[in-house]
C-alpha cells in the first residue's frame, strides 16, 4: 500500500483503527472516533507559550556563581533534555503520520510534535543566556558518551519501527528483495514494533524527563536559576499532557478497542513493557550517578534522585495497569509537586519582565513647558 | 524643538533636536546613571494552593436550607485511616487538608498523577477528566464523593 498524501477512497471513519487502516484524506473533525485526541489538541493549544516570554537575566548571574560541580549538573541536564526533545520534535511525525488513520489523531500527533519544538527552542534560549558560545554545549551532545549512550536507548524503538514501516509503506506486506536483501514485512511484527515504540515514548515522557525536572526544581528551591525553572515548569505541563496522550494510545491498543490484533500484541509484550520500564529506570539511575560524580547539590543527591526514579517508575507503570516494579515507597521529593503544578505557571507582564512589554514603554509625561515655543 | 519640527529633514538620524531653550544639561539625567537604590527582589514562586483549610472554613460556604442535610461523607483509606469530606472543592483538597499526602501535578484532570483506586462508593466529576482512567480508578483532583467512599492510595 503505497503512501498517498490524499486518499481518494471513500470509507467510514468510525470503522477505522487508529493506525494501519485507510490513510487519512480530509482533515475533518466533525466525525471523531476518539474524542480524547480533540480534547488533547485543544488543551495543548491553550498551553501555547514562547521561550522569550520568560526573563532569564537573573539566571545568568546565578549560573556564574554556581560551583563547578553544580554547573556540571545544570549543563548536563540541559544537554540531555535537548537530546530528548530533538528526538520528540521529529520522531512522532516521521513514525506515526504515514500510518495513521484518524484525522483527529493525526492532528494530535502534529500538535504534540510541534510543542516539542518549542521546548527545543527554549533550550537554545537558556543556553544562549548562560554561555557566550552556545556551540560548546550543543556540540557536546553528540560527543559526550554518557549522553550518546542514552540516545541509543531513546531512539532504538523508533528506528526499528520506522525501518520496517518504510518498507511497508513502499512495498506492502510480504517478502521482498531489496538490494539483494530479503525483507520480511508482516503486520504482526509491524504492530509489535509500534506498540513497543509507544511504550518507549511513554517512558521517555514519564520517567526520563523527570530526573532533569527534579534537578531544575531543586535549583529553584534554593532561589537559583529561577527563570530556567519557570521554563521547565511550562515544559513539564506540556509533557504531562503528552504523557496522557501516549497513555490513551497505549490503552486503546491494549484494550483492542479498535484493532483486536493490538490487544493480543499488548498481551504478548507484557514482559517487554516491564523490561523497558526497568531498563529506563536503571539508565536514569546511572545518569544520576554521572550528574553527581563531582558532588551533590544542596537538597538533592544521587540516592534521593534514584529513589525518586523508582517512585515515579512505579507510578507510571501502574497507570498502564501493571504491577509496581520497585518496592512501594512515598514520594521522596514531595516539594516537587508544587513545582510541577501548572496552577503556578504565570507569565503575565506584571509577574515577569517581558521584553515586548518593555519595548512599548514610553514616558508619557508632557509638561506645558515642552510646548513653550510651539506655534501654529 | 521648533527648529526640528520645522525642518524635520535636517537631522534625519535623530527623532528630535534640542535647541532654543537654554536648559542646563543636568535637567536631562539619564536613568541608568543613577546609582541603583537596591537590587530587585528575586523572582518569587507563587503558590495558589488554598491558604485556608478547605475542610474547616470559617464561614460555611454552603447555604443552609431547612430540611436539607449538609453532605458529610466518610473517606476511608485502605491503610485504616479515616477522614471526612464536607466542604472542599475536590476530594484532593479535602485529603490534603487532613494531612493525607497524595501525588499530584496538574490538579485539573489531564495528567493523571493523583490517580487512586476507588474500592467502595461513588464519586462525581463536574467535568470529565482527560487523563486515562483504568476501571476502578478515580482522580481526586477533580471529583467529589457522592457517598461514603473507600479508597486505596
Amino acid at each position: 500500500m503505497a503512501y498517498t498524501t490524499f486518499n481518494r477512497n471513500e470509507f467510514d471513519t468510525f470503522a477505522q483503527p487508529m493506525f494501519f487502516g485507510e490513510q487519512v484524506n480530509v482533515a475533518r473533525y466533525d466525525q471523531q472516533k476518539h474524542k480524547i485526541f480533540e480534547n488533547l489538541i485543544e488543551k495543548q493549544l491553550s498551553f501555547f507559550w514562547r521561550p522569550e516570554e520568560v526573563d532569564l537575566t537573573n539566571d545568568r548571574k546565578d549560573f556564574f556563581d554556581l560551583p563547578e560541580h553544580e554547573k556540571h549538573i545544570f549543563v548536563s541536564n540541559l544537554k540531555y533534555q535537548t537530546l530528548l526533545d530533538s528526538v520528540q520534535g521529529r520522531s512522532p511525525n516521521i513514525a506515526l503520520l504515514p500510518v495513521v488513520s484518524l484525522p483527529e489523531l493525526e492532528t494530535w500527533i502534529e500538535t504534540w510534535s510541534f510543542s516539542e519544538t518549542i521546548h527545543s527552542r527554549s533550550y537554545t534560549h537558556i543556553v544562549r543566556n548562560i554561555v557566550p558560545n552556545p556551540a560548546q554545549i550543543f556540540d557536546d551532545i553528540t560527543r559526550n558518551e554518557h549522553i550518546t549512550r542514552r540516545a541509543i536507548s531513546v531512539t532504538e524503538y523508533y528506528d526499528s519501527f520506522i525501518n520496517l514501516s518504510n518498507y511497508y509503506i513502499q512495498l506492502g506486506e510480504g517478502t521482498h528483495q531489496v538490494n539483494g536483501e530479503t525483507i520480511e514485512v508482516n503486520m504482526h511484527e509491524l504492530k509489535r514494533r509500534m506498540y513497543l515504540m509507544m511504550v518507549s515514548v511513554n517512558v521517555l515522557e514519564a520517567i526520563r524527563f523527570y530526573v532533569s525536572f527534579a534537578c531544575s526544581f531543586a535549583f529553584a528551591e534554593r532561589a537559583k536559576m529561577e527563570g530556567n525553572a519557570k521554563i521547565i515548569k511550562l515544559i513539564a505541563r506540556d509533557e504531562a499532557l503528552h504523557l496522557t496522550g501516549t497513555q490513551h494510545i497505549l490503552q486503546i491498543m491494549a484494550k483492542g478497542k479498535d484493532d483486536p490484533e493490538f490487544a493480543t500484541i499488548a498481551e504478548e509484550c507484557r514482559d517487554d513493557v516491564v523490561r523497558i520500564f526497568s531498563e529506563a529506570a536503571q539508565q536514569e539511575k546511572e545518569w544520576a550517578e554521572y550528574l553527581f560524580k563531582d558532588g551533590s547539590m544542596i537538597g538533592l543527591n544521587k540516592d534521593i534522585l534514584c529513589q525518586y526514579v523508582e517512585y515515579i517508575t512505579n507510578q507510571r507503570i501502574a497507570a498502564l495497569g501493571f504491577d509496581p516494579v520497585f518496592p512501594q515507597r512515598n514520594n521522596p521529593l514531595p516539594w516537587i509537586n508544587a513545582w510541577l503544578n501548572s496552577d503556578n505557571v504565570q507569565v503575565a507582564p506584571q509577574e515577569a519582565e517581558i521584553s515586548s512589554y518593555l519595548v512599548g514603554a514610553i514616558d508619557s509625561e508632557v509638561d506645558t513647558a515642552d510646548l513653550g515655543d510651539f506655534d501654529l | 524643538m521648533s527648529a526640528a519640527l520645522k525642518n524635520p529633514t535636517e537631522t534625519p538620524d535623530n527623532d528630535f533636536e534640542l535647541t532654543g531653550e537654554d536648559l542646563p544639561i543636568s535637567t536631562f539625567e539619564l536613568e541608568a546613571l543613577q546609582p541603583e537604590a537596591e537590587q530587585p527582589a528575586p523572582l518569587q514562586t507563587e503558590l495558589f494552593l488554598p491558604e485556608s483549610n478547605p475542610e474547616q472554613p470559617e464561614i460555611s460556604p454552603q447555604i443552609e436550607f431547612d430540611g436539607m442535610q449538609k453532605p458529610l461523607f466518610s473517606v476511608l483509606l485502605d491503610d485504616g485511616r479515616e477522614v471526612h469530606f464536607r466542604h472542599a472543592a475536590s476530594l484532593l483538597e479535602s485529603l490534603e487538608a487532613q494531612d493525607v499526602a497524595v501525588h499530584y501535578q496538574c490538579r485539573e484532570g489531564y495528567c493523571g498523577s493523583c490517580r487512586v483506586q476507588l474500592l467502595e462508593g461513588n464519586v462525581h466529576y463536574a467535568e470529565e477528566p482527560m487523563a486515562w482512567l483504568n476501571e476502578g480508578d478515580i482522580l481526586p483532583c477533580c471529583c467529589i464523593p457522592k457517598s461514603d467512599i473507600k479508597i486505596k492510595l
